[in-house]
């Protein structure tokens, strides 16, 4: 007998929502988006999903199946079956989306955050000769080349860890690639007015670099790099008076001076001593069940000579 | 079978118990670890935020420092294996980047040549040691034991780089605890974010979450956790009182390093492998097993 896949499909009339299971035909060598035309095709006309190019280009189609977010027409049905080892796939819309219908979710909502990082070209710089256009090195566009590649799929937001935990005090994923995107554009004349949202409101030092959005991207955008890239630039720009920095900078100081963390000083760098001083029971904690050892400061590591000229040979030419 | 040991900072502090599993087990299975002299901070996710080039060349100089002893590289920490694996990465597909580098490394007298591998404990217990000789080495199947598996970020994610299973639905972790006898639950939670690296800047919301992981484990029924990483370990176990705080429930349960579980199953005592460290108690856990 040949054998039935099944669609688990998380359904929503607009009140409540439920899961229906729909059965069809197996066949080789098809994606997730064939099972839903199909589906609704011939079994289900109300059934409600988004698609166009069927391309992995309109960036329409993204859904979860069991729990992972992925444009449907990219995907191989063959390679989800065999992932899960089952027949049953559950389909939902994305997480971390208001949903319209069925599988369809509103997008509405992310234009805001997008708005506010002036996703456009600001100011005019010259243009050599009068020629009216603007010039880019091959390693300028090189820069802008990957953020560029989005697609505004919403795939990057769905399993995103710190948006899910603080919705609007952590902008999605891909609003962190656009502002790269025009932070880092050669031709920008006001890279600041990018960068500030994603600092001030978007919680630029809250990701917890889970690697979701890397790992999710259908088209190999690579947001949490971008977020790298945003928070270097933050620090260049001089905005260096907040945790996220005195976290990372702590990290190279140390590195400079011992090679090696010390986990002990760590908050007070960090967090300055007056919030480190409610971190006491905290440390009694540890000190109790021998985790931590409050006189032991790490000697500097064989070589570290080799590793201090390393930094200034690499701080000269970061300056140059 | 010999690696270059990368231990990783916190296994000289806070997870020190960790240190004494990893020697433990792999003094009872017979694996050689050289650890690697110099080794230094790999930056744990925050160096390059500071200098993306300064990020790679610190790792680059701890993988040649490797290749100067002939030896791939075992590391025991999920952070510290995507940080020199991204290093490697780099280097080994970008012939420009790797002249910079080595430019750099050469004030230390090093170079980069990308000749030794980086692999993580988990995956040397599973692919090269095997799990038939391994199960060949138990002496105490952990039959009672009811294990929820987490695995942290960073041995998983992202798939291009670590490159060892498919991040979606991995299963080396629950073949290792079965392996030892353990019954592995079906923890929801399993390829879910600690927040460790976020704890300073997001604290509530990294010990609400790494709380809610802990709940859900408990909910299954699970006796205890499982790790491949220490952050996760520590984010998991040192914070429970803190983060009962925010969810105003009880989250305990107790929290192992996954060389800690392999060792009980091996027959070392809990104090050899540090049981005696953790914030959440393991004596309930112990009685199981005994
Ligand atoms: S239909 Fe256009 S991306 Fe899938």
């Amino acid at each position: 007998m040949a054998m039935e896949i099944v669609y688990r499909v998380k359904r929503f009339d607009g009140e409540k929502s439920y899961y229906q299971e729909y059965s069809i035909p197996y066949e080789k060598d098809r994606t997730i988006l064939w099972g839903l035309i199909k589906i609704r095709d011939e079994i289900d006309p109300t059934l409600s999903f988004r698609s166009a190019c069927r391309s992995a280009i309109c960036g329409s189609c993204a859904i979860r199946v069991n729990s992972n977010a992925l444009l449907a027409c990219k995907t191989s049905l063959d390679k989800q079956l065999a992932l899960y080892q089952t027949n049953i796939l559950t389909l939902e819309p994305l997480a971390n989306f208001p949903v319209i219908r069925d599988l369809v979710v509103d997008w509405e909502n992310k234009f805001k955050h997008m708005t506010e990082v002036k996703p456009w070209l600001i100011g005019e710089k010259d243009c050599p000769g009068g020629t009216g256009y603007y010039r880019q090195s091959p390693d300028e566009f090189l820069e802008i080349s990957n953020p560029t590649d989005c697609i505004l799929c919403g795939c990057c937001v769905s399993e995103c860890t710190q948006h899910t935990n603080l919705r609007d005090e952590f902008y999605e994923p891909f609003i962190f690639t656009k502002s790269w995107r025009f932070t880092a554009d050669s031709r920008d004349n006001s890279p600041k007015a990018h960068l500030l949202p994603v600092l001030n409101e978007g919680g630029l030092w809250k990701c917890v670099r889970c690697q979701q959005c890397i790992t999710k991207c259908p088209k190999g955008v690579r947001p949490a790099d971008h977020i790298s890239r945003l928070r270097c630039s933050s620090m260049n720009y001089g905005f260096t008076d907040n945790l996220g920095t005195r976290h990372a900078q702590a990290f190279a100081e140390y590195i400079q001076k011992t090679g090696r963390l010390n986990e002990v000083t760590l908050p007070l760098k960090t967090e300055g001593i007056f919030r480190t001083l409610k971190r006491i029971p905290f440390a009694l904690r540890l000190l109790r069940k021998g985790k931590l050892r409050p006189l032991y400061f790490p000697s500097p590591i064989q070589g570290i000579e080799g590793i201090r000229k390393i930094y200034n040979r690499l701080r000269k030419e970061e300056k140059k | 079978m010999k690696y270059a040991f990368f231990p990783g900072c916190t296994l000289e502090g806070a997870a020190a118990e960790n240190l004494l599993a990893i020697k433990k087990v792999t003094e009872i299975l017979g694996i050689e670890l050289e650890e690697i002299p110099g080794w230094s901070c790999c930056g744990a996710t925050h160096l390059q935020d500071t200098n993306e080039l300064l990020g790679i060349t610190i790792n680059a100089r701890n993988i040649s420092l490797a290749e100067k002893i002939g030896l791939p590289i075992l590391t025991v920490c999920n952070t510290c294996t995507l940080m020199l694996k991204t290093a490697k990465q780099r280097l080994d597909n970008d012939d420009q980047l790797k002249t910079t580098v080595n430019k750099a490394l050469s004030e230390a007298n090093l170079e980069y040549h990308g000749t030794s591998g980086i692999t993580h404990l988990l995956w040397v217990l599973l692919k090269d040691y095997g799990l038939a000789n391994l199960k060949e080495k138990i002496v105490r199947p952990l039959k009672n034991l009811k294990t929820a598996c987490y695995y942290g970020c960073h041995i998983i994610r992202p798939p291009e780089t670590l490159g060892f299973e498919d991040p979606h639905n991995p299963r080396s972790l629950e073949l290792i605890v079965e392996a030892l006898g353990a019954k592995v639950v079906d923890y929801p939670a399993r390829l879910d974010c600690c927040g460790f690296h976020a704890l300073f800047p997001a604290e509530k919301a990294v010990l609400k979450m790494s709380g809610t992981h802990c709940l859900v484990a408990k909910n299954t029924g699970a006796d205890c956790l499982v790790t491949p990483c220490p952050l996760c370990q520590m984010q998991l176990d040192m914070y429970q009182p803190d983060r009962e705080k925010y969810l105003c429930t009880e989250t305990k349960i107790p929290v192992l390093h996954l060389p800690q579980l392999v060792g009980l199953a091996l027959g070392a005592s809990p104090k050899e492998l540090g049981l005696n460290h953790h914030i959440v108690d393991t004596k309930a856990l112990l009685n199981k097993i005994s």
